[in-house]
């Protein structure tokens, strides 16, 4: 039975669309999943579904009813749940809250039912019960949760609502094992009630464990659906990837240094905020890998290295000399760059001009006063061409371009003067595939001109691909590190779990 | 989106048509054609050349305060200065007091003006950047403080005049029967044009206006930026508070007050929202000269006080309208 | 793949810091209970039971003042025009006073009058601001000079008197006890009672984020109008207390409260971002404001300089509450 459907659903931003034409049928007690790379449109369409974006054309039924959805509270009303990949919570607000924030139960319409609201809390929060770590409670402040029981919380957030079709983008980022495990098992006992769930994941595993058919989109248009039990990751793949295949990062070739070359950074100690006593090497020409869990100190070590979170203990070494990261600014000056992952909040300076967005770096680099923009398109043209970034013009904003060519155009800051140390925070995260070769390619060649590079990557297959050596984190400090032949899959899985 | 290989510098010619009719500052042109029809209509004479030479001269000294005003906003984070109206009748009352009605003491009277104004911005910046005081509270407390020194200069010490030399740069034809206070303002326009457009400080107060953690971690000096910012707002309000003692003869009780709220709609008007990080100063100036102008044809029109006010509060959030509305919460 | 697992990093937090999340306020309390002592010690007089009367006497309309602005606040916005709204509540009550008669009933007529137009000013703020979506700082701006040039209509100059039996009333004492304090209590359970709504909840967590809290399904327009709405009739309140202490109409009497209000809510701990806060800091907010005034006269300021150690003192006060409350909480 089909419960939902999208017939010729769009959606454009400016010039940019979003969605084109998109036809979906999602059946009762199914898991349906969307898959795409990042900016391909599966966010949007499920926000059109949940009633937050409003569509510029096309019809969704529910039920074989059309059905006009206009905002998130005619969604609810029509039996559609969403799990938002950037969380819907109220920071001050305590868990109970938050579950119930839409539909206070209420006495005489007017005052909360705090009874009632703990109770519904609670049988909610009873689903995962055991696994939801220290701290979580029902008058817990969202403020002092971690990531994995925030996103918990905007999980139950959504079962609570009791829909018929519930979506979930991107739920399952921050959760451990146990944890998702157990949201598999809830979402197995929904599929059981008939209800349809919309699941989007990056993760090649969880989509063949838990989904029954996957819909493939790509730049706003849907490729194809397949039966889960018909298909293959490989086949997925070449869906997502299209016509053009320039994903064989495996072709990428290494060229470790030779012990003899020099010293680019040297670490001895280093003790911060989520780290301690890591000491680690880092030659020119070599791209040193961090690998293991998430959040185990390793974006917070290339934090603390260039000084946007100073060390609190220990020393650096850059090119022999002595270093005290106390800032960004005397850190780039001294040659250290640094990406950061976080793109939108660490990396484009939103609503500006391009040029603006590489410039800045040089601007400190030569100590400049005043800004001659011709002269500036001259050095940035070179650097965003190094990356092959698709831009229309110098003078348009950074936000008309997609999340791979605004990351492109964050490195190619770094590329006008070169940096001794080039520290990349899981530079790649939600990128595209295209801009990913680029970017490694580039890091390579880089490393081929002697620069030291430091790579953290929170997908495996980026981490070793490209670093030449890998230095497992857990627990904010290294456990072990990986050379040579010994960087396999199975030794990187085995590093991170064990000393756990 | 064409490749990398066609680089060009700005947008296509027709949707750059359509931007430019878009631009606040263009609709803040036309809004001020419009109600000089208006006003010429109302009461004929309102548009001629005297009379706008008036509006001008009022528009100057409003549009000198909101340039300081305008760099606060641009910088973001809540940027916003309200202790502008203390330090513009400071300003007055000081330089009133140290020219005494003699032009020898011009000199010292802007030397000491733009200091204490630089010095009262600096504690704003110093309160905003390294106490991390929301701007509105720093600022506002700094009204009080202003406030409270004004009452205890003015019992302390008579109050001055302005010199004949400050009073003719301000109303009197200075350069091609133009006053001074008007080259002054243009000045300042270029000055403002080539700050935030040609300058690395200029970008720097858009990055940090826009993304103040990617201007970080960028390189910006965030804190010192933003307290030159803060600095900047203060000496400009001196400035007009000078200008304003040369309008006026000689400085009273709170002259400066009637300039904090305007100075901030200025800048709206002009096209920078109070978010920051976009705008500039031409949309501002055409801003102020808007706000004096519509002030000046409700005091024309021949209806009483109260009448004035609630036309000109409807009038007002009418025009707002015009301008940077919210975005919709369902995009 | 990625692989997740939770972070390393112990959770600590001290019993201090939770009890400071919980009770935002109390730095303000510090700091009241530090003037409340140095009033005494500089004119034990001004703790008496008089004195005390008096003060809130004086003061009552700003607490309420700095009790509306909170709501807004609560939201993430400001009302720049509350002080206005207590202006024109004034010489609407005090106008329709005069013309009724003056006795019991006219009294009341008006006073409900008086929160019609509090209200209704609520809501216009609450519309151009939240529906039309307009800068909440320079629309409300401007509101505030419609409903200034409303009053002055209304009354165009300050003087006419208020009926004795009100401000008799206000000023005097039933079953010996002063009239204020009547109006104190009946004040409190209003905000105990209004502490739990679902409007407050839902307030703070639009001033969490008001695209997360849309995303939510929470009618968001509706909400901040509310806000604006509640503000509106609590700078009525406001306006009835200033009526009783004045005992006359003044279209420009609010004016300079505005200000006040919202740094009386900052004092009280309340973040000007929205989201967190207490209407209770906001009180103590207004009453550091009442003692900060009192003491600077009693330790025998001269007079020309009492306005300036004022405004230091604010000033002082302000950045104290905010450094010590981030500490705190930090």
């Amino acid at each position: 039975m089909i419960k939902l459907k999208l017939n010729g659903v769009s959606k454009a931003y400016g010039a940019t669309k979003a969605l084109s034409h998109a036809d979906l049928e999602i059946e009762a007690g199914e898991v349906h999943v969307l898959l795409g790379s990042n900016g391909s449109g599966k966010s949007t369409l499920s926000k059109i579904v949940a009633g937050s974006v409003r569509p510029d054309a096309g019809e969704i039924l529910l039920d074989g009813k059309p059905v006009t959805i206009t905002g998130p509270q005619s969604a609810r009303s029509h039996g559609i749940a969403i799990f938002y990949q950037e969380l819907s919570l109220a920071a001050h607000r305590t868990v109970a809250e938050n579950i119930s924030l839409a539909s206070l139960p209420s006495r005489a319409g007017i005052f909360v039912d705090g009874d009632a609201l703990e109770e519904r809390a609670q049988r909610y929060m009873a689903l995962f019960d055991g696994v939801t770590g220290d701290g979580f409670s029902l008058d817990a402040v969202i403020e002092d949760l971690r990531a994995d029981q925030r996103q918990l919380v905007e999980i139950i957030k959504a079962l609570a609502i009791e829909a018929s079709v519930i979506i979930f983008d991107e739920a399952t980022s921050a959760l451990d094992r146990a944890q998702v495990e157990r949201f598999f098992e809830i979402l197995r006992a929904l599929k059981q009630k008939g209800r349809s769930i919309i699941f989007i994941s990056h993760r090649m595993d969880e989509i063949f464990a838990i989904g029954d058919r996957a819909t493939v989109i790509r730049d706003g248009q849907i490729v194809g659906t397949k039966r889960i039990a018909d298909t293959s990751p490989s086949e997925i793949i070449t869906m997502m990837v299209g016509g053009h295949d320039e994903t064989d990062a495996k072709a990428v070739e290494h060229h470790a240094p030779t012990g003899a070359a020099a010293l680019a950074l040297s670490v001895k100690n280093l003790g911060g905020r989520g780290f301690g006593d890591v000491s680690f090497d880092v030659r020119k020409g070599e791209i040193l890998g961090f690998g293991g869990l998430h959040g185990q100190g390793q974006s917070a070590v290339l934090k603390a290295l260039f000084g946007a979170a100073p060390p609190t203990s220990g020393s650096v070494e850059l090119d022999g000399k002595p270093l005290n990261p106390a800032n960004p600014r005397a850190m780039i000056r001294q040659g250290v760059a640094y990406v950061s992952g976080d793109r939108a909040r660490e990396g484009v300076v939103t609503g500006r001009p391009i040029l603006e967005n590489v410039m800045p770096i040089h601007y400190l680099r030569d100590r400049m006063i005043l800004a001659h923009p011709p002269a500036s398109a001259r050095k940035a043209l070179p650097a965003l061409q190094a990356l092959r970034t698709k831009f229309a013009g110098l003078g348009f904003p950074i936000s008309s371009l997609s999340g791979g060519n605004q990351q492109k155009v964050v490195i190619a800051r770094w590329l006008i003067d070169r940096p001794a140390v080039l520290l990349l925070d899981d530079p790649t995260k939600g990128i595209d595939l295209s801009a990913k070769a680029d970017l490694f390619a580039l890091i390579r060649k880089l490393a081929e001109e002697g620069m030291g590079i430091v790579l953290y990557a929170s997908e495996d297959a980026e981490l070793l691909d490209n670093a030449d050596r890998i230095l497992v984190f857990n627990g904010g400090a290294v456990r072990r590190e990986l050379t040579g032949t010994a960087r396999t899959r199975y030794n990187l899985y085995q590093a991170a779990y064990e000393a756990a | 989106m064409s490749d990398a290989a066609t680089p060009s510098h700005s947008p296509a010619a027709a949707a750059r048509i359509v931007e430019f009719a878009k631009q606040p500052l263009v609709v803040a042109l036309i809004l001020v054609a419009a109600l000089l029809y208006l006003g010429e209509t109302l009461s004929p004479g309102f548009a001629s050349g005297q009379q706008i030479m008036r509006l001008l001269i009022v528009a100057a000294l409003l549009g000198i305060v909101a340039a300081g005003q305008n760099l606060v906003v641009l910088g973001g984070r809540e940027g916003i200065d309200l202790s502008v109206g203390g330090v513009v009748s400071l300003s007055a009352i000081v330089a009133g007091n140290l020219m005494a009605g003699e032009n020898a003491g011009i000199p010292l009277a802007i030397v000491a003006c733009i200091a204490t104004g630089a010095l009262f911005g600096l504690f704003n910046g110093i309160g905003v950047t390294l106490l991390r005081i929301p701007p509105l509270v720093m600022t506002l407390g700094m009204l009080g403080v202003l406030q409270g020194l004004l009452v205890v200069i003015r019992q302390g010490i008579p109050s001055g005049r302005a010199a004949p030399g400050l009073a003719d740069f301000v109303s009197q034809p200075f350069l091609f029967g133009v006053p001074g206070i008007l080259w002054l303002w243009v000045v300042i326009g270029l000055l403002m044009a080539f700050l935030l457009g040609r300058t690395v400080f200029g970008h720097r107060i858009y990055a940090i206006g826009s993304n103040e953690q990617a201007a970080y971690m960028a390189g910006v000096p965030v804190k010192a930026a933003r307290i030159a910012l803060f600095v900047l707002s203060g000496v400009f309000a001196a400035i007009a508070g000078i200008c304003l003692l040369g309008y006026s003869g000689s400085s009273f009780a709170n002259v400066g007050e009637q300039y904090m709220l305007p100075s901030i709609i200025a800048v709206v008007f002009g096209g920078t929202p109070l978010s920051g990080g976009k705008g500039g100063y031409t949309g501002t100036m055409a801003g102020a000269l808007l706000l004096v102008i519509l002030q000046s044809i409700l005091v024309t029109i021949n209806i009483d006080e109260s009448g004035r006010q609630m036309v000109f509060g409807i009038t007002l959030l009418v025009l707002m309208l015009f301008y940077g509305r919210g975005r919709s919460m369902r995009a | 793949m990625t692989m997740a697992s939770a972070p390393a990093r112990p959770q600590s937090r001290s019993a201090l810091k939770r009890t400071f999340e919980r009770y935002p306020f109390l730095p303000a309390l510090i700091i009241l209970v530090v003037l409340i002592v140095l009033n005494g010690w500089f004119q034990p007089r001004s703790l008496s039971f008089v004195g005390i009367t008096g003060l809130i006497k004086t003061y009552l309309a700003l607490m309420l003042l700095a009790v509306a602005q909170t709501y807004v606040i609560y939201a993430g916005d400001i009302d720049l025009s509350a002080g206005a709204i207590v202006s024109l509540v004034n010489v609407v009550v005090v106008g329709f006073m005069a013309q009724w008669g003056g006795d019991g009933l006219t009294i009341l007529a008006a006073l409900g009058l008086g929160l019609a137009t509090g209200l209704a000013c609520g809501l216009v703020n609450g519309i151009v601001v939240a529906a039309l979506r307009l800068q909440a700082i320079v629309a409300t701006f401007a509101t505030s000079i419609f409903f200034t040039g409303l009053a002055l209509y209304i009354q165009p100059v300050a003087g006419t008197p208020a009926p004795t039996l009100f401000w008799r009333t206000y000023g005097g004492r039933i079953l010996d006890i002063p009239f204020v304090f009547y109006v104190v209590v009946a004040f409190a359970i209003l905000l105990v009672v209004l502490v739990r709504t679902r409007l407050t909840l839902r307030l703070l967590a639009v001033g969490d984020g008001q695209q997360e809290a849309f995303q939510s399904g929470l009618p968001v327009t509706a909400v901040r109008i509310g806000g604006y709405a509640l503000c509106g009739v609590f700078a009525a309140l406001a306006a009835f207390c200033i009526t009783g202490d004045t005992a006359s109409g003044d279209p420009l009497v609010g004016g300079k409260m505005t200000l006040f209000s919202i740094a009386a809510v900052v004092l009280g701990g309340s973040a000007l971002a929205g989201g967190y806060g207490t209407v209770v800091g906001s009180v103590i907010g207004a009453l550091i404001i009442g003692f900060i005034n009192s003491l600077v006269f009693f330790v025998g300021t001269p007079s020309e300089w009492q306005n300036l150690v004022q405004g230091l003192a604010i000033l002082l006060a302000l950045m104290a509450g905010v450094l010590v409350g981030r500490g705190a909480r930090a």
